[in-house]
């Protein structure tokens, strides 16, 4: 469902907030690789450039009034800026985020704005895979079932060995049954080959 | 939480009630009335601090055992090993198959759906089984003699003979099936068999089936993270010293 590991860089005084926000982050299923920092950062751009990050969450109140990252420059404009928001924050500091979290709000709501952030990012991309086969897969769950080598339904179905072998990891995938035994009781209970049928072609 | 020497065997069960059939693998019942883990350990002669390695990796599965878990002896690891075997063969999988067959009772099932579940269980319980056996059978003995030659420092030539052409490496590998096989009868009942008209026969057997896998995993952690590498130190030491024997 999701890209590889995500580089973040936290930029938060509060150790229990950082810890909090790495919790949410893995609740949710991301892989990732952080740099945390706890104090304000004289030179944030810098810090941006050596870590590299693609999402950027930050505490609003370490920027002081002078202190402006300029999002306009080019190394920056790819990077998503969110902006951790412990109490009422001006709103000339507000528009320098992409994105606020509310880090008083309750668990649900903090799930939710964070999936839909990360979603808006494009970094969750929501898993469309409804995960019933397709009619090619079906195919050739019922020749695993049958018990025939990935060579025999390679020739069968005129597909590539390859593919026979990306079908049948799709297959895994979708129905969580790894062992051919696995996929014929699946088989068979969804009637897609009969135990008759079977004993057929063990007897061959 | 880290489980310690000082807290009652009592509140141990509390924390977690799974690693009861832990503490039964000492030979240790329930009864602890206020006795710590360490006096219960007394009473029942089993070493401390192999006893806190276990119940600590069983306990969290994250809890990865320090460099001491390599100084405990391969006889008392082999022991606990074999217990748990005891516990799979003698009442965890009677228990389950137990079920199967009331399930296979239950006439709003299919005759054919209770047929399929029932064989692939004990197509598992015959993989089972088997890979129970060689471990009982010849890689067990195998650590055990390999301790022994280590102690003594006499070394029987049928050993060497073994050292040359098995490694503890060689039973590492085969885990896999057995454990998949597992894997797969739980998503074929929770997502794939009918629900009976006694629903509850079929949710006894997936618990039993998670318990049964959890309590395995921990098994493989104990052998792959702690039973291997004091094998792998024993092997290195003793073909030294034959090689050196040979030199002289």
């Amino acid at each position: 469902m999701i890209s590889p590991t995500l580089q973040i860089l936290i930029i938060e005084p509060s150790f229990l907030i950082r810890e909090g926000l790495k919790t949410l982050l893995s609740q949710i299923g991301l892989a990732y690789r952080i740099e945390e920092f706890e104090f304000t950062v004289e030179n944030i751009p810098k810090l941006i450039q050596k870590t590299n990050p693609k999402l950027v969450f930050l505490n609003p109140a370490l920027l002081s009034d002078k202190e402006y990252f300029n999002r306009l420059e080019a190394s920056l404009s790819e990077i998503i800026f969110i902006g951790l928001i412990p109490l009422e924050v001006p709103l000339n500091k507000q528009s320098q985020f992409d994105y606020l979290l509310n880090v008083f709000a309750p668990k649900a709501e903090l799930i939710k704005s964070m999936e839909s952030i990360l979603s808006k990012s494009g970094i969750l991309i929501p898993d469309n895979d409804s995960g019933t086969l397709s009619d090619r897969e079906n195919d050739v769950l019922k020749l695993v079932a049958l018990g025939l080598t990935n060579n025999e339904i390679s020739e069968k179905l005129f597909i590539s060995i390859h593919t026979v072998m990306t079908h049948r990891k799709n297959i895994t995938r979708k129905l969580g049954i790894k062992t051919v035994s696995g996929l014929t009781v699946y088989a068979i209970l969804n009637k897609l080959i009969k135990a008759e049928e079977l004993k057929g072609t063990i007897d061959n | 939480m880290l489980i310690h020497k000082d807290m009652k065997m009592a509140d141990v069960i509390h924390l977690n009630h799974h690693l009861l059939h832990v503490v039964n693998r000492f030979g240790i019942q329930l009864g602890f009335g206020e006795k710590t883990v360490e006096s219960v350990c007394e009473q029942h002669e089993v070493s401390l601090a192999f006893f806190l390695e276990i119940v600590n990796t069983f306990h969290d599965s994250s809890y990865f055992p320090v460099d001491n878990m390599k100084e405990f002896k391969a006889g008392m690891l082999v022991e606990y090993l074999h217990r748990t075997h005891q516990y799979y063969m003698n009442f965890k999988i009677p228990e389950i198959e137990k079920h199967i067959n009331d399930l296979c009772l239950d006439n709003s099932l299919e005759e054919e759906i209770k047929q399929l579940l029932s064989n692939f269980f004990q197509q598992y319980k015959f993989e089972l089984t088997t890979h129970i056996n060689k471990e009982e059978q010849r890689v067990y003995p195998y650590v055990l003699a390999l301790e022994n030659a280590i102690e003594t420092g006499n070394n029987t030539d049928e050993l060497i003979e073994k050292l040359k052409i098995f490694s503890i490496h060689d039973y590492e590998e085969d885990h896999d099936d057995v454990e998949s096989k597992l894997f797969d009868l739980k998503n074929i009942i929770i997502k794939y068999i009918p629900t009976p008209k006694d629903s509850r026969i079929l949710n006894v057997i997936l618990h039993e089936i998670f318990e049964l896998e959890n309590d395995l995993n921990n098994h493989g952690h104990i052998e792959d993270q702690i039973l291997v590498p004091i094998v792998e130190k024993m092997e290195k030491e003793l073909t030294a010293r034959i090689q050196k024997n040979v030199q002289e």
